[in-house]
C-alpha cells in the first residue's frame, strides 16, 4: 500500500518529462526554497553546461516526512527488483541518509568526482551516528537561531535559562511551532534537551544507552510550564509570520530562511539573530545518488556542478543564505565580501562553531520527540 | 422462474466495479486494520493503541470536541440560511443570499485554511478592519489562530453544504402547511421551528452525519490554522508517519477515528432505516 501510494504520488511527476536516457530526476526533501534552489538556479545552469540534458526537480516536502518519501520509493524499488530507479540524485536529511547507507540504498560516489575532495567537515562522514563517508556530500549547513525585533525586546536573553526568565517577565511574546510543524520547533526542543537534560555530548555523539530518557523528565516538565508563557505557531513560516506581524517578538528559526524573507521584503530588515547558550543545532542536507540510478554518471556530473566552489558561492550562499556545504575554505575569492560577511552579521563564525550543534544520534532523536508528545503536548 | 436463476451475466456486469471496491477500499481498509492491532513482529497486540492512548489522548479528546462543536454550529448556521431563503419575505435577500451562501462550496478546505491564515491572525484582515472601523483598539485585538480558528474555518466550508440540502428539502415542502400556520398568527421563526424543521430533520440530519464524517478527516486545517498543541487525530498521524515511520500507532489513530465515523454512520442508517420502515 505504501509503494503504491508513494509512486501514484510521484508518478505523475515523471510522466510530464520528455522520454530520453539524458533526463534526469532530481528528489529533493524540504521546504519549497529547495525545489526552486534546483528547479529555478541549478537545472537551468547544468542544462546549459549539458547540452541535450534535462533537470526534472520532484519536491517530496518538508522535513524528515520528505526524505521518507524518497526512502520508500527507492526501497520499493529495490524490493520490487528494478534494474533501473526513478531518481538519479537525491537531496534527504540526515535521519534518513543513515538508514539508506545501511540498507545500501546509495551509491558510493564521492571520491570519483573532485569536489568530494573538498567536503571534510564531520558532517559529511558522520549522520546522526550513522557512517555516511562516501555517500554523502553536503548540499549546506543549515542553523537555528532566535530571531528577535530589537525594537521591542531589550533585554536578549545570551542562554536558555535567561529565556525562561524572559518569557515570564514578557508571557506570550516568545512563540515557536512545537514538534508538529516543522524543524525550527524540533531544533528549539532539542537545544532545550541539550541545555537541562544532562549530558549533551553523549546524546550527539553516543553511545546509545535506553535508560538516557529517564534523565529528561524534570527538563521536560520544565519545558511544559515554559510553553504556558508561549505561544504555539503553525509551522517553521508561522513563526515567521507572526514575527512580522509583531505578534510574537522572539522565536526560533532557520537562518536562511531568515535572510531570505528579509530579502524578499516579508521580514522587517531590523530584525536580529541571537544564538543562545549553550547551543542550538543545525543540519545539513545531503546529496546521494541511489545505488541504481538510471543516469548515474550523469548524476555524478549534476552534483560535481551543485557542490563546486562557483555554484557553492553564488548559489548557495549568495542567493540562498545558507552556509556552504564544501569547506569554506574552497570558496574564497569566489564571493564578494559582502555577501560573505551577511551570512555572518548577527552570528560570527567563532559562536557559530561555539554554538552551532548536530542534531542528536538518530533513536535519541526520535526518543527526543516522542518524551515530548508523551510529556509535554499530551 | 428463469429470472430467479443466478444471474451470471448480472455478475460478470458489476464485476469490475466489485473489484474496484475490493482493491482500492476494502483492501487498504483490512490492511490498515490489521497493521494497528498487530506487533512489530506480526503477533496481535493492543499495544499500538495504548500507545495512541498515552501520547494523543488529549488530541483525541481535542478532534471530537472540535467537530462536535463544529457541527453544532453548521447545524445552527444552515437552519438559518435555508429557513430565511423559505420564509423570508424580502426578495432582494433571498436572491442575495441564494447567490452567496453557496460559495464556500467551490473553495477546497486547504485554500479556505490558507485564507483563515491571514483573515483570523492577531493583526490579520479582520482585525485590522475592526480597528480601522474603531470597533476595536490595537492592543486589545487577539489571534484566532487556535481551535477556535479550526472550528470557524469548518463552519464555514461545511455549512453551504447543509444548507444547500435543508434548503432543498425545504422547498419541496408542501407550502400550505407554512402558510396554514402563518394564518393562525405563528410568528416566521415559531413556524421555522415547529413547522418547518420537524419535517425536514432527517435531511439535517444526513447533512451533519455527512459533514461530521469530513470533518474528521481534514489534515489541512488543523495543520495550517493552529498550533500543534493540542492538535487533531489526523495531524497526529501524518506525524506517526512522517517522523518515525510508523504505521501500526497512526493505524491505531485510524481505527478510533473510523470508531467515530461509525458512530455516525450508526446514527445515520438507524434513522434513515427507521423513516423506511415508518413509511412504507
Amino acid at each position: 500500500m505504501r509503494k503504491l501510494l508513494t509512486t501514484a504520488a510521484i508518478l505523475p511527476a515523471l510522466w510530464l518529462t520528455p522520454a530520453g536516457a539524458q533526463t534526469i530526476n532530481v528528489a529533493t526533501a524540504g521546504d519549497q526554497n529547495m525545489v526552486d534552489y534546483v528547479k529555478d538556479f541549478l537545472g537551468p545552469m547544468f542544462e546549459k553546461a549539458n547540452p541535450g540534458a534535462k533537470v526534472v526537480a520532484v519536491g517530496t516536502g518538508p522535513g524528515d516526512g520528505g526524505s521518507q518519501k524518497i526512502y520508500e520509493k527507492l526501497s520499493a524499488q529495490m524490493k520490487a527488483g528494478a534494474d533501473k530507479w526513478d531518481f538519479d540524485v537525491i537531496v534527504v536529511h540526515q535521519k534518513m541518509a543513515g538508514q539508506m547507507v545501511g540498507e545500501k540504498l546509495l551509491a558510493d560516489y564521492t571520491k570519483k568526482i573532485a569536489t568530494g575532495a573538498m567536503a571534510t567537515r564531520d558532517t559529511s562522514k558522520n549522520a546522526l551516528g550513522a557512517n555516511v563517508s562516501g555517500f554523502v556530500i553536503p548540499m549546506f549547513h543549515s542553523q537555528t537561531a532566535l530571531a528577535y525585533n530589537p525594537a521591542m525586546v531589550k533585554d536578549v536573553p545570551n542562554s536558555y535559562a535567561e529565556l525562561v526568565e524572559w518569557t515570564k517577565k514578557n508571557p506570550k511574546k516568545f512563540g515557536y511551532n512545537g514538534i508538529k510543524g516543522g524543524m525550527s520547533g524540533v531544533a528549539f526542543v532539542t537545544g532545550w534537551v541539550y541545555a537541562f537534560g544532562g549530558d549533551a555530548a553523549k546524546l550527539m555523539s553516543g553511545p546509545y544507552d535506553g535508560a538516557t530518557k529517564a534523565a529528561w523528565d524534570k527538563s521536560l516538565a520544565d519545558l511544559k510550564e515554559f510553553n504556558r508563557n508561549v505561544v504555539i505557531t503553525p509551522g517553521n513560516a508561522g513563526t515567521l509570520d507572526m514575527l512580522n506581524r509583531g505578534e510574537i517578538t522572539m522565536g526560533p528559526v532557520w537562518v536562511d530562511m531568515f535572510y531570505t524573507w528579509m530579502a524578499d521584503g516579508k521580514l522587517p530588515p531590523t530584525m536580529k539573530l541571537k544564538l543562545v547558550a549553550p547551543g542550538m543545532p543545525g543540519q545539513p542536507m545531503y546529496y546521494a545518488i541511489p545505488a541504481k540510478a538510471a543516469n548515474g554518471s550523469l548524476a555524478e556530473k549534476f552534483v560535481a556542478l551543485a557542490t563546486s566552489p562557483e555554484v557553492q558561492a553564488e548559489g548557495i550562499v549568495k542567493k540562498f543564505n545558507w552556509y556552504p556545504g564544501i569547506d569554506a575554505k574552497h570558496l574564497e575569492g569566489k564571493l564578494d565580501p559582502a555577501a560573505w560577511k551577511k551570512l555572518f552579521t548577527d552570528i560570527s563564525p567563532d559562536d557559530l562553531a561555539k554554538k552551532g550543534q548536530p542534531f542528536p544520534l538518530g533513536q535519541y532523536f526520535n526518543e527526543i520527540l516522542e518524551s515530548y508528545e508523551k510529556k509535554v503536548a499530551n | 422462474m428463469t429470472s430467479r436463476r443466478f444471474p451470471l451475466s448480472g455478475l460478470l456486469l458489476v464485476a469490475p466495479a466489485l473489484a474496484m471496491v475490493a482493491a482500492m477500499f476494502v483492501f487498504p481498509f483490512v490492511l490498515s486494520v490489521v497493521s494497528a492491532f498487530s506487533s512489530p513482529a506480526g503477533a496481535p497486540t493492543l499495544a499500538n493503541f495504548a500507545k495512541a492512548f498515552e501520547l494523543y489522548s488529549g488530541d483525541i479528546a481535542f478532534t471530537l470536541l472540535i467537530v462536535g462543536l463544529s457541527t453544532v454550529l453548521i447545524a445552527l448556521a444552515s437552519i438559518a440560511i435555508a429557513g430565511t431563503l423559505t420564509l423570508s419575505e424580502t426578495p432582494w435577500l433571498v436572491t442575495a443570499l441564494a447567490w452567496l451562501y453557496r460559495w464556500p462550496l467551490f473553495i477546497p478546505f486547504i485554500v479556505a485554511a490558507q485564507c483563515m491564515r491571514t483573515f483570523l491572525a492577531k493583526n490579520g484582515l479582520m482585525n485590522n478592519s475592526f480597528v480601522t472601523l474603531g470597533v476595536l483598539d490595537p492592543d486589545s485585538t487577539q489571534s484566532f489562530l487556535d481551535w477556535r480558528g479550526i472550528v470557524i474555518t469548518f463552519a464555514w466550508k461545511q455549512t453551504p453544504f447543509v444548507a444547500l440540502l435543508l434548503a432543498g428539502a425545504m422547498a419541496s415542502l408542501d407550502r400550505a402547511t407554512i402558510e396554514a400556520a402563518r394564518n393562525l398568527g405563528a410568528s416566521r421563526l415559531r413556524s421555522l421551528i415547529e413547522i418547518v424543521l420537524p419535517q425536514v430533520a432527517p435531511t439535517l440530519l444526513v447533512g451533519l452525519v455527512l459533514s461530521f464524517v469530513t470533518m474528521l478527516s481534514v489534515l489541512s486545517v488543523p495543520l495550517m490554522v493552529a498550533g500543534s498543541q493540542p492538535t487533531m487525530m489526523t495531524v497526529d498521524m501524518a506525524f506517526r508517519i512522517n517522523s518515525y515511520s510508523d504505521y501500526p500507532v497512526a493505524n491505531a489513530l485510524g481505527v478510533i477515528s473510523y470508531l467515530f465515523t461509525a458512530l455516525a454512520a450508526w446514527v445515520y442508517l438507524r434513522h434513515s432505516l427507521g423513516q423506511e420502515r415508518g413509511q412504507p
